[in-house]
């Protein structure tokens, strides 16, 4: 049976796969803030 | 002769606030109807025109004449005489700030020349010559201070005839380009010099080559900010790891662009209100401009922040934080690219215009810092004493700076730059 192996993201590029990720979700909400009506203030 | 030279006002020299009083004449003939024409047409513009006594000419007269003193001290007595390098660095401010930088805050023309001509956006077109002709300055200018760098200036030539051309050196691609950049901004802004002089037929010539001049300075420009960056990728032994990698180039590159359009709004907001009196309607309206190009700079800071911290993660670069170097770099990174980046987007949805300004300065800021991080604070940063330009190598920075804002002046003032030339709309 296998034993249970942890899987560090700092050492593989589970990192910078997370990372481009949310630099995917974070672009399409700033372009939607940026795109928006202005705000009174 | 032309009529509208005989006018006193010239061709294309009819400022707003003088129309009031004088009506510009209509332009039947060009200077460049003959010889005589054309020289008595350059003696009359070539000629200063008050007022000579203000703070900026008071300012910047004393500048230009010890630089020139130090110029010559620099011709006739080398390099050594003049700035601090020596054989560990040999690149100092001149190539750091002057040309690196300068390029980089040069990137405003070809982003928006790209966007008017190629994506057709027409609102920007106002302020496509008056950015051409700012480019073009720079790339003369800074581009141009890379001879004063050089131990042997008249080989500045040797990539362009031949005589060594260095096929496998990323500076030759560099000389190519700066130099049919420089071809290429001249002919897009050559058509306002056609409407100064008031040829017709020559400007109907200019104009029908735009486009093909504005793809080709694009497809130029992007390589040549790029080649910047591949300049260093030599240098890995000597550039601190945290500003070090392989992507450079894409990094110069992506900063060109947010560089660019900060310059843009800084520079217009300035020239706006200095020079409003050489202005018309259509072209004072900048203000509802600048949103737009903050969007632009906006997204592309985004992009390039992220770029960083993706390198950053794929280096494994966590070691290298804590100390001087760490805190310097995340003063560039947090301070000046995604402080300003968040700025700008808050001061669009806000449509507040100070936010944005103060944006595009530190922006700028960050960007400068950024080139002067890779071409001299970070570079050689183990080595026990070093550089820090002298004054005179600092003297003649402000000695080119001024000089191109001198002929910046000159050109907006007797060209149609911030207006349109009567007759021609």
């Amino acid at each position: 049976m296998e034993s249970y192996s942890y899987v560090n993201i700092f050492e593989t590029k589970g990192l910078e796969n997370l990372l481009v990720i949310s630099f995917l979700v974070m672009l399409v909400f700033l372009i939607k803030y940026i795109g928006g009506p202005a705000k009174k203030r | 002769m032309g009529v509208g030279m005989g006018t006193g006002t010239g061709t294309g020299t009819a400022r707003p606030e003088m129309t009031a009083t004088t009506t510009p004449a209509p332009v039947t003939a060009s200077a460049l109807d003959s010889p005589r024409s054309l020289f008595r047409f350059l003696v009359r513009e070539l000629r200063p025109r008050p007022p000579f006594i203000t703070t900026f000419n008071v300012l910047s007269i004393p500048i230009v004449l010890v630089g020139l003193v130090i110029l010559a001290i620099r011709f006739t007595q080398g390099l050594g005489s003049v700035t601090n390098l020596n054989q560990e660095f040999p690149w100092g401010f001149w190539i750091g700030f002057d040309v690196v930088s300068g390029v980089a805050l040069a990137g405003g023309a070809y982003v928006v020349t790209f966007v008017v001509y190629v994506l057709k956006v027409e609102r920007y077109h106002p302020i496509v010559r008056v950015t051409v002709l700012n480019g073009f300055l720079a790339y003369a200018f800074y581009a141009g201070g890379l001879v004063l760098d050089l131990g042997k200036p008249w080989n500045i030539i040797n990539p362009i005839i031949g005589n060594s051309f260095g096929f496998n050196s990323v500076l030759f691609l560099v000389a190519w380009h700066f130099l049919l950049y420089m071809v290429a901004e001249f002919i897009e802004f050559s058509p306002a010099i056609a409407e100064w002089m008031g040829a017709r037929r020559l400007r109907r010539f200019l104009q029908s080559i735009t486009i093909g001049t504005v793809i080709a300075g694009f497809t130029i420009s992007t390589l040549h900010q790029a080649g910047l960056g591949a300049l260093f990728l030599m240098a890995k032994s000597k550039i601190h790891p945290l500003w070090y990698t392989e992507f450079m180039p894409v990094l110069f590159f992506v900063s060109s662009i947010f560089a660019g359009l900060s310059m843009v709004i800084v520079e217009g907001t300035l020239s706006h209100r200095v020079l409003k009196d050489h202005m018309d309607a259509e072209h004072g309206a900048f203000d509802k401009l600048i949103f737009g190009l903050a969007r632009g700079a906006a997204l592309s800071m985004f992009a390039y922040y992220f770029f960083k911290a993706l390198i950053f993660i794929h280096e494994h670069h966590w070691d290298l934080m804590g100390d001087f170097w760490g805190n310097w770099y995340l003063l560039e990174i947090l301070g000046l690219t995604l402080v300003p980046c968040v700025m700008f987007a808050y001061g669009i949805r806000h449509r507040s215009l100070g936010v944005v300004r103060a944006a595009a300065i530190l922006a700028l800021v960050g960007v400068v810092l950024n080139r002067l991080n890779i071409s001299i604070i970070a570079f050689n940063w183990f080595v026990p004493n070093h550089y820090y330009p002298s004054w005179q190598e600092l003297w003649i920075t402000a000695m080119i700076i001024t000089c191109e804002i001198w002929v910046f002046r000159f050109v907006v003032t007797r060209m149609p730059v911030l207006r349109k030339a009567p007759d021609f709309d």
